[in-house]
């Protein structure tokens, strides 16, 4: 029977979907986090209790709802406990953050599942359907996990990686070579070259802090004809008289960006110009600044006003619309009184009607935008959130790691215990970006050194 | 383990002869041999007896990083070694030369030998060295044999591939041996041994039965110390006038003329490497060391190269005190067989032959200490497997000669695979003075050492658990905190230790350094615990043999088919297969879990 040594955590709702969010730690150590977070006073098993989460520094960060299970009673079949906040996702990241600073681990894609399903000990059958589930959590986790590194994230990481094998090579030459005729050590080169590394390293984890999405918001660009109303539609889903409105076309001549919290969602909400059909030369700069902005976005509103029949849109813009990307909005809605509208937009568009001075079909609006914007996260489901915070976790202890190897190379520290730091580092890289061998390592050290007598 | 043994060599007189320079232990390796000795091998105590000079490398660095090296009297280490096996009971030792393999089925049962003589066993250790269809190359001359002076295993080959098993090319090289009358030591700076020599056997836990030792000239039999009467190692170096007869000659070299079709190592380069690869470096150390007590003899490290005898003697003549040096043996590389050590399984049978064993140079490595702890291994679990007892593995995490076989039957390798501390991930706690403490299970389990040695090593394990409770409990006299801190900070940053109980100041140096070096280094040690205990849980978990691989639901099929190739023995060997990731791991736990779970149905 396998039996556990070290205590997992992850988010166990996808990031936001509900009202709240659910932290979830599974493993031998639950009653001494819960020890750590809520007091010494034993929870009781099964029971919702209420009470503040403080995190490390003392700082409450929400008001949650915790749950301990003792095992075999329970999901895992181990001690679990399940913390509930409110469903920001900051409230839960930061929660998860706070669990892994106290030294948990993150879950590994699957690991819930498969220790749920080891304590359970269950049939052929049914192990196959858990490796099946298995499979594909992992399968977009890693596609997930994949398409950061296919992108900037593992560039950077590849050059940190590469820079730090140089610095171990460095130092284990003089650990294993000692007898060779090595240059001098050059301690100097090392020092510079792991401050660039941790430089990279904390560049890296700002970078990556609550994941882009979060951070920037997806973007949703208004577009539509002068006058039909687009500055209103940004001031009633923000809630205020962001944008000047008036009964003039071409009011807005520049963007106007704001932020937007709908659902579990962060919306970058941009006003721009009207698409006016004959443009005065002025008006031409701002459209094609429009054009831009619609060519970059995750999003599009176009906004059409109903009384009036539906304008064409620039070529450059038309062929990138489409129902997974656009939603078309039939504004004025109250002043056709019944009539159908005289806008039609084109077919396989989704259209919405709806009032910007009465509000009316905005929860609507909501509710299908919040639709729009699941589809934009790859990261849905418990073992995909884990890897963002994971990704965070491992780039944290690579900091720390890197930070205790430059107090030792500074102080002359012992060489052995600073390659162990520097692997240390070295480690939570390849825990994002797969393993190291450490032949990569003896491909620089034998590259830089002249080794062998 | 008393089993009926045979051991076969083509020749007698060469057991334990050192190819290579008569050098025992340097990094990893000196670790390497004190494991050995924990195991009961030979070879520390060979060593210990026979050895001419003695040295601590990275004497400066912590504990974990320091190893002992010897230099050996080349003729007294093997003389003794075969003594030792000469009065080894159940053990026969025979002089003919195997000429192929006998199989029944797909399973070995003797071998054939040139004598036309027979033999059956149930177990059969390959350990063949360079010697299979070995090739020594210097310049364009060639010649067939495993080492200078001796035969090559040709048609043992042929039965080997015969039964499945692959084999692959290899190269090696050794530098030329000069006469130490002709050389001018005046010009070349002394290297001393140690005052004090770091031994490699535990003499402390060792019967005093095994000391005896075979004569040599100059010494006295009684009262013969090991490290006294040490001899010293000269160094020089190679002038601009060396590099340029290279650079000129460098087509004739058999490396560089395309002669050598097997791979060299990187760390051990040929001169030609040396200047070609690192042409800036305007000069390369060299260190002449003396082969015994009883010749003169010297061997050139650092002067390894295939270039003809007579680009040799000029360059050897271009060098500091060597301006008249008279060549005894000229430098040769030589090409070898080697069976990929993919092809075992972690007790070093092979997966294609059941009851075949490889171990040494045969499997990819290069070195005494790499082959010798294999040849332990091997000849444990060629044991195990006669009497159908679990085999004996030694983890990464225990001792190197685990990291050793763990690399080569996962990894493999494609340069000839000799040790390094930076290969393992716990170096810390393979420090050399803990080799038996870290092995003391695995002694105990396969009955590696006597009764008496056992009950030694157990005592010594109590009293350092012992005293490294007693520190960490006793609060320091004079502020915050136990011994432990006070010991640590002295040990990390300076300041004073602690004064100790004169109970502990009684005990052996041995035991006070081990208990200072776990207390001193307790937090870096634990993080390594950590680590392993992190990873134990899969390290436990066996692979049924016979799980198809390519039929696992969920498993990747980049992934499958790299198991299918390694064909891990647990789930913690899996895990470090390269394109295996942890989602991998858990659907075969989940697997594995389930199969086991049905059997008990
Ligand atoms: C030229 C040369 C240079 C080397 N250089 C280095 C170096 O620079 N650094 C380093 O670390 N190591 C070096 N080594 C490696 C080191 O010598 C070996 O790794 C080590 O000795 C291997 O031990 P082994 O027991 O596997 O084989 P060996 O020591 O080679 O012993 C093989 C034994 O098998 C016997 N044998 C072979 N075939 C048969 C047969 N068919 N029937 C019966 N008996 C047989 C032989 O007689 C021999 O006794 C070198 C070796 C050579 C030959
Ligand atoms: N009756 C009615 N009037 C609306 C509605 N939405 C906007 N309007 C009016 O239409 C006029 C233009 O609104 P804006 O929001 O400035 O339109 P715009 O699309 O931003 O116009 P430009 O910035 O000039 O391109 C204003 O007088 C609004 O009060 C609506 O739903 N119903
Ligand atoms: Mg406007």
């Amino acid at each position: 029977m396998f039996r556990s040594t070290d205590t997992i955590v992850a988010l166990a709702t996808p990031m936001g979907a509900s009202a709240i969010a659910v932290v979830r730690a599974s493993g031998p150590d639950c009653t001494a986090l819960a020890a750590a977070i809520f007091g010494p006073t034993p929870l009781p098993p099964r029971l919702a209790c209420h009470t503040d989460y403080r995190d490390l520094k003392g700082l409450i960060l929400d008001d949650v709802l915790v749950t301990f299970f003792k095992g075999p009673h329970s999901y895992t079949g181990e001690d679990l406990l399940e913390i509930s906040s409110h469903g920001n996702p900051f409230i839960s990241q930061l929660i998860l953050n706070d669990i892994l600073a106290r030294g948990f681990r993150a879950a590994e894609p699957g690991e819930f599942t498969r220790r749920a399903f080891l304590s359970g000990r269950m049939d052929l059958s049914q192990a196959e359907a858990v490796m099946d589930l298995i499979y594909a959590r992992s399968e977009r986790a890693l596609a997930a996990a994949n398409q950061q590194l296919r992108g900037s994230l593992g560039r950077h990481l590849g050059k940190l990686t590469e820079n730090l094998l140089r610095v171990l090579a460095h130092v284990e030459a003089y650990i294993d070579f000692p007898d060779e005729d090595l240059p001098p050590e050059d301690r100097h080169f090392a020092q510079e070259e792991l401050a660039s590394v941790l430089r990279g390293t904390e560049r890296l984890l700002a970078t990556h802090h609550y994941g882009e999405l979060l951070r920037e918001g997806i973007k949703t660009v208004i577009i539509g004809e002068p006058n039909v109303g687009k500055s209103s539609l940004l001031n009633r889903l923000v809630g205020y008289d962001r944008a000047l409105v008036s009964t003039e076309p071409g009011t807005t001549r520049d963007f106007i960006e704001e932020r937007l919290i709908l659902g579990p969602h962060c919306l970058r909400l941009i006003d721009t110009a009207g698409l006016n059909s004959s443009p005065a030369v002025i008006e031409k700069l701002g459209i094609e600044k429009t054009v831009e902005r619609a060519a970059e976005a995750d999003l599009i509103l176009w906004v059409l006003d109903a009384t009036l029949p539906c304008p064409t849109l620039p070529t450059s813009i038309m062929p990138r619309l489409n129902s997974a990307n656009t939603l078309v909005l039939l504004n004025k809605h109250d002043l056709l009184a019944d009539h159908p509208p005289t806008a039609k937009p084109p077919e396989g568009l989704p259209a919405l009607p709806l009032s910007a001075l009465t509000g009316e079909g905005f929860e609507t609006l909501a509710t299908t935008i919040i639709q729009h914007a699941e589809a934009f996260r790859l990261d849905r489901g418990e073992d995909v959130i884990a890897i963002n915070s994971r990704h965070a976790d491992a780039l944290r202890r690579a900091r720390e790691g890197l930070i205790t190897a430059q107090t030792k190379l500074i102080n002359q520290g012992p060489v052995e215990l600073l390659s162990s730091d520097l692997r240390s580092a070295l480690d939570a890289f390849g825990e994002i970006a797969g393993k190291i061998d450490n032949e990569r390592m003896l491909d620089h050290l034998f590259a830089a050194f002249c080794i062998g007598k | 383990m008393g089993a009926s043994t045979l051991l076969l060599t083509g020749n007698i007189d060469t057991i334990a002869q050192m190819s290579c320079n008569p050098a025992i232990g340097g990094q990893a390796k000196g670790q390497m041999v004190r494991e050995i000795d924990a195991l009961g091998g030979e070879m520390g105590i060979n060593t210990d007896l026979t050895g001419i000079q003695f040295r601590l490398l990275n004497e400066s660095k912590g504990p974990a990083v320091q190893s002992p090296r010897a230099q050996c009297d080349k003729k007294a280490y093997q003389f003794r070694l075969k003594h030792t096996l000469e009065l080894q009971s159940n053990l026969q030792v025979f002089q003919a030369t195997v000429t192929e393999l006998v199989f029944t089925g797909q399973k070995v049962t003797g071998v054939r030998t040139n004598l036309d003589i027979e033999f059956s066993g149930v177990t059969v250790v390959v350990t063949t060295g360079t010697f299979l269809r070995g090739l020594m190359h210097i310049g364009q001359n060639k010649n067939e044999g495993g080492r200078l002076g001796d035969f090559s295993s040709k048609t043992l080959s042929a039965s080997l591939i015969k039964a499945g098993v692959k084999l692959h090319r290899l190269k090696t090289g050794t530098p030329p041996r000069l006469l130490g009358r002709s050389l001018n030591f005046s010009k070349m700076e002394e290297q001393r041994g140690d005052a004090s020599p770091t031994l490699f056997a535990f003499h402390d836990t060792r019967d005093p039965a095994g000391l005896f030792h075979v004569e040599q000239n100059g010494e006295q039999y009684i009262g013969w110390q090991p490290g006294s009467h040490q001899v010293s190692c000269w160094m020089t170096h190679t002038t601009p006038e060396t590099a340029q007869l290279v650079r000129d000659n460098l087509h004739k070299s058999a490396m560089y003329s395309g002669e050598i079709e097997g791979v060299g190592p990187r760390y051990c380069p040929s001169i030609e490497d040396k200047f070609v690869r690192f042409a800036d470096k305007p000069r390369h150390l060299l260190f002449l060391e003396p082969e015994g007590r009883s010749t003169n003899e010297y061997y050139v490290n650092g002067l390894s190269t295939s270039l003809p005898f007579d680009i040799q003697l000029e360059m050897v003549h271009s060098i500091p005190g060597l301006e008249n040096a008279q060549l005894l043996r000229p430098a040769y590389a030589v090409e070898y067989d080697f069976a990929p050590p993919t092809q075992l399984y972690p007790s070093l049978e092979s997966r294609k032959v059941e009851n075949l064993f490889f171990a040494g140079q045969i499997n990819g490595t290069s070195g005494y200490e790499e082959a010798a702890s294999q040849g332990l291994i091997a000849g444990v679990n060629a044991v195990h497997k006669v009497r159908r007892e679990e085999p004996l593995i030694i983890g990464r995490h225990e001792a190197y000669i685990g990291v050793l076989i763990d690399d080569l039957v996962t990894k493999g390798t494609n340069e000839p695979y000799r040790m390094f501390t930076s290969r393992a991930e716990y170096r810390l706690l393979f420090n050399h003075g803990s080799a038996e403490l870290r092995l003391l299970h695995h002694a105990k389990a396969h009955s590696l050492v006597s009764s008496t040695r056992l009950a030694r090593i157990e005592e010594k394990k109590r009293q350092t658990d012992y005293w490294i409770t007693f520190f960490e409990t006793h609060k320091a006299p004079a502020g915050q905190g136990t011994l432990g801190d006070v010991i640590r900070s002295s040990t990390m940053g300076g300041g004073a230790m602690p004064e100790f109980p004169v109970e502990f100041s009684s005990q052996s140096e041995a035991l006070r350094q081990e208990v200072m070096y776990r207390v001193g280094y307790q937090g870096y040690l634990a993080r390594e615990q950590r680590q392993i205990k992190k990873l134990s849980q899969i390290e436990k978990i066996k692979i049924p043999p016979s799980i198809d691989f390519m039929q696992v639901r969920g498993l990747r099929k980049e992934c499958a088919i790299k198991l299918s190739a390694t064909k891990p023995y647990t789930l913690g060997q899996a895990s470090r297969i390269s394109g295996v990731n942890p989602s991998d791991i858990s659907i075969l736990m989940v697997l594995i879990e389930a199969s086991r779970g049905g059997a008990k149905r």
